[in-house]
């Protein structure tokens, strides 16, 4: 599934946005939309038992906060997050930058990448249940299966733009082998491979929450199926809203620390 | 580089690309054959391809691929139409922009498939809720690329429009628009490919069809061949959304090179 547009000027805009302030109408925008919610909702004009006023699913927000569910369900889905996370990112990393100078290699894996990259995670459920066992192993490697297709693609592109008189002086200069990755490969693909982490942390929230939907008890995602079988709205738009935020934190949260850590990295805004 | 890395170099590229797969099938095969492989789980890719063969032209198969497209294409349209517009307004007026802007940021990380369970209480369990839930992804990935491209026109190019006399709807038509066209299209490639995710993901949840539903539903009874025989569908769907839209679109926009840092 391709997930970059032009990975960074989204979120770096968003980000501009969030320092300037966003702007009064913006803020307005917000209020005057949660005040019409609300007082439609006391006129009667929009069912409650569809749509609660913010008022009331606040309240049950905080209600579940206080009693520790939210906080619960949240941590479950923090582990397979990050298990999911790892396990795609380590070794998509290192086929990345092996495929990024074996070309052989390359061609012979690209057609088999191009076939499973598309297809959507959920479906490497049954397949990992069958190979895993139904369990957490399971869910964590359905996460993880097309976040570590995307890491490779942006780890492999990442050596491949790598400027080639660079590679040919530091091999002159006796960089092989493991040296040539770690000291040349690998800090110069970094922001490459940095876009891949950040677009593979998204898509990886993505499928936690739709296998927690359709084959976990606990977590955030489980958390609304079962809110929804049991027609529990609050609790359902309590979980949106935590949902929300984990995708603005993963979202947002992310590229500032690119900008932190590589700040020097433009032009790669190029679509993957 | 080893002797493998010398051999390839002597194979044209595709047939290197092909040998991959048929490498790949090759192995497949043996090792369930040969009983490596549990063949009640990973059954051999000659017989997946003869249940593929079958269940197409036996209709079963062929109705779930169908069932899948027609959602992924109302789907599609449903995002498009308005994502573009909208993406459009942001794009060229501050007020839109700040006043939508909020939603769009909020909403625009928000795994969309957590929206299915809200959806299916408001428009009941049916292709509507699921319809709408798959547009939901592609519609903001369109929003905010096409606000994206709208923004990043060359001022310069408005600036030489300007001056040979391009105003209002002209000056967005005949300037704005062409330039802003290879960052749209890219969104709407991407939105495409993003609904069918979600698309898949509702369909193996809840849905009665589709071929999310039908891998779901070979899992379920053990059925592996037909498992494995809807995920090669699946696949060769996807493989034509991502590159063959890419081709598409390269070639629509043969002015604009775009460089491809994969294939």
């Amino acid at each position: 599934m391709p997930l970059s547009g032009r990975p960074h000027m989204v979120e770096r805009g968003v980000l501009r946005g969030l320092r300037d302030g966003g702007g009064l109408l913006s803020l307005l925008s917000v209020v005057a939309l949660l005040s019409l919610w609300e007082g439609a909702a006391r006129a009667g004009w929009i069912h409650e038992a569809f749509f609660p006023r913010p008022t009331v699913v606040g309240a049950q927000f905080a209600a579940l906060v206080r009693e520790g569910v939210l906080g619960e369900h949240l941590s479950v889905t923090l582990g397979r997050l990050f298990w999911s996370f790892l396990v795609a990112t380590l070794p998509g990393v290192a086929l990345g930058l092996v495929l990024g100078v074996w070309r052989t290699a390359r061609e012979v894996v690209d057609p088999l990448v191009a076939f499973v990259y598309p297809i959507p995670s959920v479906l490497f459920l049954p397949l990992a249940a069958i190979v895993l066992g139904r369990g957490e192993a399971a869910r964590v490697a359905t996460a993880a299966v097309t976040s570590f297709l995307l890491v490779v693609i942006n780890t492999t592109a990442g050596v491949r733009q790598l400027d080639r008189g660079l590679l040919e002086a530091a091999m002159h200069y006796g960089a092989v082998g493991w040296r040539l990755f770690t000291k040349v490969l690998l800090p110069g693909s970094l922001p490459w491979i940095f876009t891949g982490l950040r677009l593979a942390l998204g898509l990886t929230l993505i499928v936690v929450i739709a296998v927690e939907m359709v084959g976990a008890e606990t977590g955030l995602g489980a958390w609304l199926w079962l809110s929804w079988q049991t027609l529990r709205v609050r609790d359902m738009y309590a979980g949106l809203l935590v949902i929300a935020a984990l995708g603005l934190t993963v979202t947002y949260g992310l590229e500032a620390v690119r900008q932190r850590l590589v700040p020097w990295q433009r032009g790669l805004e190029r679509e993957l | 580089m080893s002797g493998w890395a010398a051999a390839g170099w002597l194979l044209p590229r595709e047939l290197r690309a092909t040998a991959g797969v048929v490498a790949a099938a090759l192995l497949w095969e043996g090792l369930a054959r040969s009983g490596l492989l549990n063949p009640a789980y990973f059954p051999p890719t000659s017989r997946v391809l003869r249940v593929l063969w079958q269940d197409f032209r036996g209709g079963d198969l062929a109705l779930h691929t169908l069932a899948t497209l027609g959602r992924l294409g109302s789907a599609f349209l449903l995002a498009a139409l308005p994502g573009l517009g909208i993406g459009i307004l942001m794009g060229l007026f501050t007020v839109a922009r700040r006043a939508l802007d909020p939603y769009v940021v909020l909403l625009y990380p928000l795994p969309k498939v957590a929206l299915l369970p809200l959806l299916l209480i408001l428009l009941g369990v049916g292709d509507p809720a699921f319809v709408v839930t798959a547009s939901l992804t592609a519609f903001f990935q369109i929003v905010v690329n096409t606000m994206d491209a709208v923004r990043n026109v060359d001022p310069l190019l408005v600036e030489v429009g300007r001056n040979y006399g391009a105003r209002g709807f002209g000056l967005f038509w005949k300037v704005v628009l062409p330039a802003a066209l290879p960052g749209i299209l890219t969104g709407l490639r991407l939105g495409l490919g993003l609904s069918l995710v979600t698309l898949i993901a509702v369909e193996f949840a809840i849905a009665k069809s589709g071929l999310g539903h039908l891998v779901w539903r070979s899992w379920q009874m053990l059925a592996t061949p037909q498992m494995f025989a809807a995920l090669l569908v699946v696949g060769g769907i996807g493989i034509l959304l991502t590159r063959g839209l890419k081709r598409v679109q390269d070639r629509l926009l043969r002015w604009q090179p775009t460089v491809d840092v994969w294939a």
